[in-house]
């Protein structure tokens, strides 16, 4: 008689199912899951509409750009011609606007990157004569600011027309060129995004982040909750008689997560909507158009990754947290696992915000295939970079994987956890329900 | 056909729930399952029932192997009593019922069936934290037997009830034996074995001390004890000097004596007519349950809830409590 309980003929099905309906019944009929779904809905309408908020409040802020030309005629009519007709441009205060002539161009491009400058205009002039402009844009200079230096350019490019080639009457207007690449922000596995594109994306990963990180810890809370409260209410006892662990721990996480799931698809959508009107308000509010449309981005395969993160992601996270609240005897007990489990998430969610903003060191790499942090950070990285199809695979199968793992484990601490009353989870108290759940 | 546990043994770290716990169960019995707290009740139908499993021996039902069969076969009312507070009785009736296997509309009729019977109809559409401990209980009895189970398991099922649900839970339970339930009965309550049980285990200590049918069990210890009651105003404290004779319950006219084996009873009958004392009554009995359950293990079996005997320092508390007395007097029997 050595075999494990569970030898029993217990297939997942129907109780599984029974469980999941039922707790996704108790769940979505509860009034704080009404309350928890309109605050996290409003809390995304804000994530959403915060750069016009920013912008708005931004607008006064003065903007300092270096300008390096091949000649020092040639910088010092950029300079005059870019401060005059963007001042004018913009509509802000005369000190909207800064440009100084710089010569180091490497001391320039540093400055640029380390943010004590917000931008660098490089000026040279092409064998044609043509203007060739080189846009570096800092960390934190806004698309909009990017597209009035679009337009000073061509205003410098316009009057040297006017005053230098065009009284010969031979050579015709060549509009100038201007190539944007970013100084600080993400490149893309290398490739420099355009400033406009950059700025879309980020918004659209941070309220995509904030939602992904927000809903993973609330719902695996729930299931956590659940358990513990089965055990306070002593329902478990009955429970345990009429349904094996494996059928009570995945029928609550599968009906947890698609209660989380129905309530994700609640705030999704306004703050879908709030992203999609963030380029009329823009407008309206005389921001100028700014960014590209953020959900411009949004495809299929964009929508399916982020779908199958949020499902794996979560499903991981719920496991070891219905793991945990089969441990303490109370709801109140929970605290003392909520906040290694917060601290696992925040630490990928942290680097997720990182490779938002950042380039894409070894370190977010890494971190990225790591099945607790990949659903964070590799969906930032599918969000502002470049993703190679087998990163992405190994992501997702290290994530399937862990799944397995975690839930064998789970169901083995959960196993024991459920019939222990009265004492507080510790490390080797854990490490023995995994080895010997019956012991 | 019958429920056998054979040889189980189960340690919990340096604890041993059941150290070689053996037991024949007949089909269609109702069991009485004696034993003091810890004493590996809980463990042995927490085997039973799938959720441990014993570190060796074996538990077989009508011969096959208890893992082999489906939960369905079992009920189970726990000792710990307790429900979902925020779904209502019907809803977690037909939740337990299917996951036993019955359909949603079977399961609904057969819980309103069970709560007419119990005589609480109104109850399906309340929610259960509204309920008193009491009919919580009759509840969760209800979510034991809703799907007919072959072998019910009840653990300590008419504590906290008041004596007119202990009546209605009788009836049920003798109800399910009549309809060829196998009910195994864990309790401390000797009277309720007494008035339920056809057979009864009393275990200690993780071992069966002695397991058979009621009449057989209370014959064991070859004792009988007599009952003998006189008119007020003529003392039977000399009962307790007579040889062989202990007081089991004293009293002022009346007193239940405890013979050792080979006194005749009739010495006891002799003795007041010597002392003439006049007799209103004369019974010779079995040993109750409970002196039996002392005799074998030692203590009441809830002598937890039985008050310590007093410490005379000499301080001025001025008693003739017999300190054996108030180890052997059970105040809840």
């Amino acid at each position: 008689m050595t075999e494990r309980p569970s030898d029993r003929p217990d297939p997942i099905l129907p109780n599984a199912g029974i469980v999941a309906r039922r707790e996704f019944t108790e769940r979505v009929r509860s009034r704080p899951y009404a309350a928890s779904t309109l605050l996290l809905s409003l809390l995304a309408i804000f994530v959403a509409f915060l750069p016009i908020m920013i912008r708005l409040i931004d607008r006064d802020t003065t903007t300092t750009i270096a300008i390096i030309a091949d000649d020092v005629s040639l910088a010092q009519r950029s300079e005059s011609i870019m401060r005059g007709v963007l001042s004018t441009t913009s509509g802000g205060s005369p000190d909207t606007w800064v440009f100084t002539i710089q010569t180091d161009r490497e001391a320039v491009k540093s400055d640029v990157s380390e943010g004590r400058l917000d931008g660098a205009l490089f000026a040279t002039r092409g064998a044609s004569g043509r203007l060739e402009f080189t846009f570096l844009t800092g960390q934190g200079l806004g698309a909009d600011r990017t597209q009035f230096v679009a337009i000073g350019t061509f205003a410098v490019a316009f009057l040297e027309w006017t005053d230098l080639v065009q009284p010969s009457g031979e050579v015709p207007f060549l509009p100038p060129t201007l190539q944007v690449l970013a100084g600080a922000g993400p490149t893309a596995g290398g490739v420099p995004l355009a400033a406009t594109e950059i700025a879309s994306r980020q918004l659209l990963g941070t309220v995509l982040i904030v939602i992904l990180f927000l809903t993973m810890t609330i719902y695996g809370m729930w299931v956590a909750a659940g358990v513990a409260a089965e055990k306070e209410t002593r329902v478990m006892e009955l429970l345990i008689s009429a349904a094996s662990p494996r059928q009570l721990v995945l029928g609550k996480v599968v009906g947890i997560g698609l209660a989380g799931l129905l309530q994700y698809i609640a705030i999704l959508v306004p703050a879908m909507i709030a992203l999609a009107l963030q380029h009329p308000i823009a407008e309206l509010l005389g921001l100028g158009s700014g960014i590209n449309p953020p959900l411009s981005g949004i495809t299929a395969g964009f929508i399916v990754a982020y779908g199958s993160f949020f499902v794996l992601g979560f499903t991981l996270y719920a496991l070891i947290y219905a793991a945990a609240g089969s441990l303490v005897s109370r709801v109140e007990d929970l605290q003392v696992i909520a906040l290694p489990m917060s601290l696992l998430g925040i630490a990928g969610y942290i680097q997720a915000v990182l490779a938002l903003s950042g380039g894409l060191s070894g370190f977010i790499r890494l971190a990225s295939f790591i099945p607790f942090w990949s659903p964070f950070v590799m969906f930032t990285r599918l969000t502002v970079g470049r993703v190679e199809p087998w990163e992405l695979i190994l992501a997702y199968g290290l994530l399937i994987v862990s799944i397995v793992l975690v839930a064998a484990l789970a169901i083995r601490v959960y196993a024991a956890g459920v019939l222990l009353y009265g004492q507080r989870p510790g490390p080797r108290r854990i490490l023995r329900a995994v080895i010997n759940p019956n012991g | 056909m019958s429920l056998v546990f054979d040889d189980l043994h189960k340690r919990f770290g340096v604890i041993r729930a059941l150290d070689g716990l053996s037991l024949e169960i007949p089909k269609g019995h109702i069991y009485g399952f004696l034993g003091a707290n810890g004493a590996g009740k809980t463990t042995t139908m927490r085997i039973a029932l799938g959720v441990l499993r014993a570190d060796s021996g074996a538990l077989t039902w009508d011969g096959a192997d208890h893992r082999s069969l489906s939960r369905a076969t079992w009920g189970y009312l726990p000792e710990e009593r307790g429900l979902y507070p925020k779904m209502t009785v019907l809803d977690q009736l037909v939740f337990f019922g299917r996951l036993h296997g019955m359909p949603a509309d079977r399961a609904a009729r057969t819980a309103n069936e069970w709560l007419t019977r119990l005589r609480v109809p109104d109850f399906a559409t309340r929610k259960a934290g509204e309920l008193s401990k009491g009919n919580q209980q009759k509840v969760q009895f209800l979510a034991a037997v809703i799907h007919d189970p072959e072998i019910l398991l009840l653990d300590e099922p008419f504590t906290g009830l008041d004596p007119v649900n202990v009546v209605l839970l009788r009836e049920a339970i003798l109800e399910l034996r009549a309809r060829g339930k196998t009910i195994v009965l864990s309790t401390h309550q000797m009277e309720t074995v007494e008035a339920m049980c056809e057979s009864i285990a009393i275990i200690d200590q993780g071992r069966t001390v002695i397991d058979g049918p009621l009449q057989d069990v209370r014959r064991s210890t070859g004792r009988q004890s007599v009952i003998l009651a006189t008119e007020i105003g003529h003392s039977l404290a000399w009962t307790g000097d007579l040889t062989g004779v202990r007081v089991i319950r004293p009293g002022i006219d009346r007193v239940e004596l405890g013979l050792d084996p080979g006194v005749d009873p009739d010495s006891v009958l002799k003795a007041a007519i010597t002392r003439h004392v006049p007799v209103r009554h004369f019974e010779v009995a079995d040993p109750s349950l409970e002196q039996v359950f002392i005799e074998l293990v030692g203590h009441p079996p809830d002598m937890d809830t039985s008050l310590a005997p007093i410490v005379d320092h000499g301080a001025g508390l001025d008693t003739d409590v017999d300190p054996d007395a108030s180890t052997q007097e059970n105040p809840a029997a």
